[in-house]
């Protein structure tokens, strides 16, 4: 009874939130170099971009963002686009992420470290991977959960129509 | 607390709700009537701000299995369900978190019980400052002196219900003030927390834009009442641990050092007899170092830490056995696979060992991980590249009490990982893993060696069809002795996905460890049914580990958020 309940509220919510428009929540999280960095810097009013929450535990996530950094070529030959990995590893695995992304040669990327998972929450991801697009403005356009190869392609096409 | 919670959120839903009015009128030019309509609608709706969130429901029907002996409850059923709702209007924003155990899943804290609202919060998040009051989740440096986090595999929900201040000067200084209860739980506990955290980089100030280089330092009090014969003892109701960091980076070289004051902590002497060893209690300093070094250019990622942890443990509430009774992070610094068979026998991080006479105060060791990425149209890389992969951990006993000397092996692993496009349409990953595990975790010398293969094929035949296969083999002498693993997946993209696995015990039980399950996925819905057996076993996180029964039984789980 108690979980129709919650179910309930959760389809009511669902609905409301129809009416409005989701956008970028600002968080602070760390890059590469250890410095602070708040996500809404991350629209730049110019270009649309990819959010890939991701962890180097998660073998779907780095097939994922595998696959979008081989394609990465072609798609920017038909629009353009940035693409934010955000590593959800907290301190058990920040510096093997760190780590992780130049032996991936995923130097195309804007790598930033979510080591609470403040960023993820307020995003409301449960799990990863899960990934946004986000128009220049900062309006999440589309998300997907879960990874399959192939899902990547769909992300290419949701940038090319905001064109 | 709930009283206060609920005037805070209605005092800031109306302060923004009427601040909002102002500037939509405000920004209006006064002399273009028509604008003025058309404009007021769209400004209005944005008034009512945005709601989103997820939900969750992990529910198992559980069956009796007299093969690996797995128990079924009276009623076969366990269900953990979580609804997040947040709620933003400009700087404001407030959210709830509900939680059903109907009950809870077995091998959870059994102090998770019923339906509950259990975290809400009412935050103001303005650029260079932000106010929370209500529950709330923060961690100081890496964790090792204070970290409120959630992590529902585990049951683990160590939020603070209080209040925290954070005030950003220009990313150059940063402070973080917070005091609060933490959660166990359904309910918050009567521990209380208090503490700060300061970090402060020079290299931002000082204008370098080629290195960056910051200290931090944290401070934090933890009272909790303690009963007579213990004050009798000497241990003392409040405590107060310090964590100085440093953190260092230039040109893809980094530089992380921590040192770590964790405080007084008493523990239940474990060596007691009443005669030799007349003390009840032990009270005890932790302390803890980590020094992590890293290189990351030219397709390389090095990664070195080395960690000394001395009496670490930070219980909530002292002499409360859950899993979730901890207020700091102490992860165990090894690789982690999910494969089958890489996960057997995980390393269980010692913050401290008491085994009847046998006290341990911590553990002392390190991991070094190398990436590297061989470019494509080299002799090595070939056509499309290559990845390796290399790691290696270990871990010893503390021989005594504030000293560097390591006593007994605690776990030794090497992990190979080498990740190949061979053709456009065939992609191979294969590990191979040697794993040294001490059972005892240090009261004696004898481990278990295992060598572990996995050869992972994904194989497209469309661009949106495909195929995995595992094949997983484990070599050992020991325990269980040799166990075989094999799973395909197939996948439709982007909504369905199909698995079969198999883990088999061929060395000593002969018992098959079988597992199918279907997903389907549709934007940020995912929905999975499952039926399985599972093996009794650990699931670690951070420096807790779960241990779970084993259970067969059929498992359906939800995910979406909106």
């Amino acid at each position: 009874m108690q979980l129709l309940k919650h179910l309930l509220v959760g389809l009511i919510a669902l609905s409301v939130s129809h009416v409005a428009m989701a956008q970028l929540p600002s968080v602070k999280l760390e890059n590469r170099k250890g410095e602070v960095i708040n996500t809404q810097s991350l629209v730049d009013g110019k270009t649309p971009m990819i959010i890939s929450f991701w962890a180097v535990t998660c073998k779907p996530c780095i097939r994922e963002l595998d696959a979008i950094n081989d394609a990465m070529p072609d798609w920017l030959d038909e629009a353009a686009f940035r693409v934010v990995a955000i590593s959800t590893d907290d301190s058990r695995f920040s510096a093997q992420a760190r780590a992780w992304v130049e032996g991936h040669g995923w130097s195309d990327f804007t790598v930033l470290f979510d080591k609470n998972q403040e960023f993820m929450r307020a995003m409301n991801v449960s799990y990863t991977p899960q990934v946004f697009v986000v128009d220049k403005n900062g309006k999440i356009v589309y998300s997907h959960t879960g990874y399959t190869p192939g899902c990547e392609q769909e992300l290419i096409e949701k940038i090319k129509s905001l064109k | 607390m709930k009283k206060i919670f609920v005037l805070l959120v209605s005092f800031a839903t109306l302060f923004t709700a009427s601040a909002q009015e102002q500037s939509a009128v405000e920004s209006v030019p006064a002399t273009n009537q028509q604008s003025l309509v058309e404009e007021e609608a769209p400004k209005k709706r944005r008034n009512l701000g945005r709601l989103t969130g997820s939900f969750e429901t992990n529910s198992i029907y559980y069956v009796q299995d007299l093969r690996t002996g797995a128990i079924a409850p009276d009623d076969h059923f366990g269900s953990n369900n979580y609804l997040k709702l947040d709620y933003y209007n400009g700087k404001f924003s407030a959210g709830v978190q509900m939680e059903g155990y109907l009950p809870v899943l077995q091998g959870y804290p059994t102090s998770l019980t019923k339906v509950g609202l259990t975290n809400y919060y009412a935050a103001w998040t303005d650029e260079s400052f932000s106010v929370t009051a209500g529950t709330f989740y923060d961690q100081f440096g890496s964790g090792l002196l204070f970290r409120a986090y959630e992590d529902r595999t585990l049951g683990m929900n160590n939020a603070l219900t209080g209040a925290r201040f954070t005030y950003n000067y220009k990313d150059i200084v940063g402070v973080k003030l917070i005091w609060g209860m933490p959660r166990l739980g359904m309910k918050f506990s009567n521990t209380q927390a208090r503490g700060g955290d300061v970090s402060f980089s020079i290299s931002r100030l000082a204008g370098w834009n080629n290195l960056s280089l910051a200290v931090e330092g944290s401070v934090l009090n933890r009272y909790e009442k303690i009963s007579a014969d213990l004050k009798e003892e000497g241990a003392k109701p409040s405590s107060i641990g310090f964590s100085g960091r440093i953190n260092f980076e230039h040109k893809g070289f980094v530089v992380r050092g921590e040192y770590v004051d964790a405080g007084e902590r008493h523990y239940p002497n474990s060596a007691y007899d009443g005669v030799n060893d007349p003390r009840i209690d032990l009270i005890k300093n932790g302390n803890a170092q980590i020094l992590e070094l890293g290189y990351s250019g030219h397709g390389l990622g090095v990664n070195v830490t080395a960690r000394r942890l001395e009496y670490m443990d930070m219980p909530i509430e002292y002499r409360n056995t859950s899993t979730a009774n901890t207020m700091n992070y102490i992860p165990a610094l090894t690789a982690q696979y999910s494969y089958l068979l890489m996960n057997l026998n995980p390393y269980i991080v010692q913050p401290s060992t008491f085994f009847g006479s046998h006290i341990s105060p911590g553990e002392i060791g390190g991991q070094v991980d190398i990436y590297y990425n061989v470019a494509r149209r080299t002799k090595l890389g070939g056509k499309r590249g290559m990845k390796l992969g290399l790691n290696y951990s270990t871990y010893y006993s503390l021989l005594k009490d504030r000293s560097v000397k390591a006593d007994k092996i605690l776990w030794q692993s090497v992990n190979f990982t080498l990740e190949k496009q061979i053709t456009r349409k065939f992609k191979l990953n294969f590990l191979y893993s040697f794993q040294e595990y001490n059972d005892s975790h240090g009261v004696n010398n004898i481990t278990w060696k295992s060598h572990i293969f996995v050869a992972d094929m994904l194989y497209k035949f469309t661009p949106t069809i495909s195929a995995r296969l595992e094949l997983q083999y484990l070599l050992s002498r020991d325990d269980e002795r040799d166990w075989m693993a094999a799973l395909v997946e197939v996948n439709f993209a982007p909504h369905w996905s199909i698995f079969v696995s198999d883990m088999y015990n061929h060395g000593s039980t002969n018992t098959h460890y079988y597992n199918a399950g279907v997903s389907f996925t549709k934007a940020r819905t995912r929905v999975q049914l499952g039926y399985g057996r599972n093996r009794a076993g650990v699931v670690c996180s951070g420096g807790v580990c779960r241990n779970i029964p084993a259970y067969t039984g059929a498992n359906l789980m939800i995910t979406t958020s909106f």
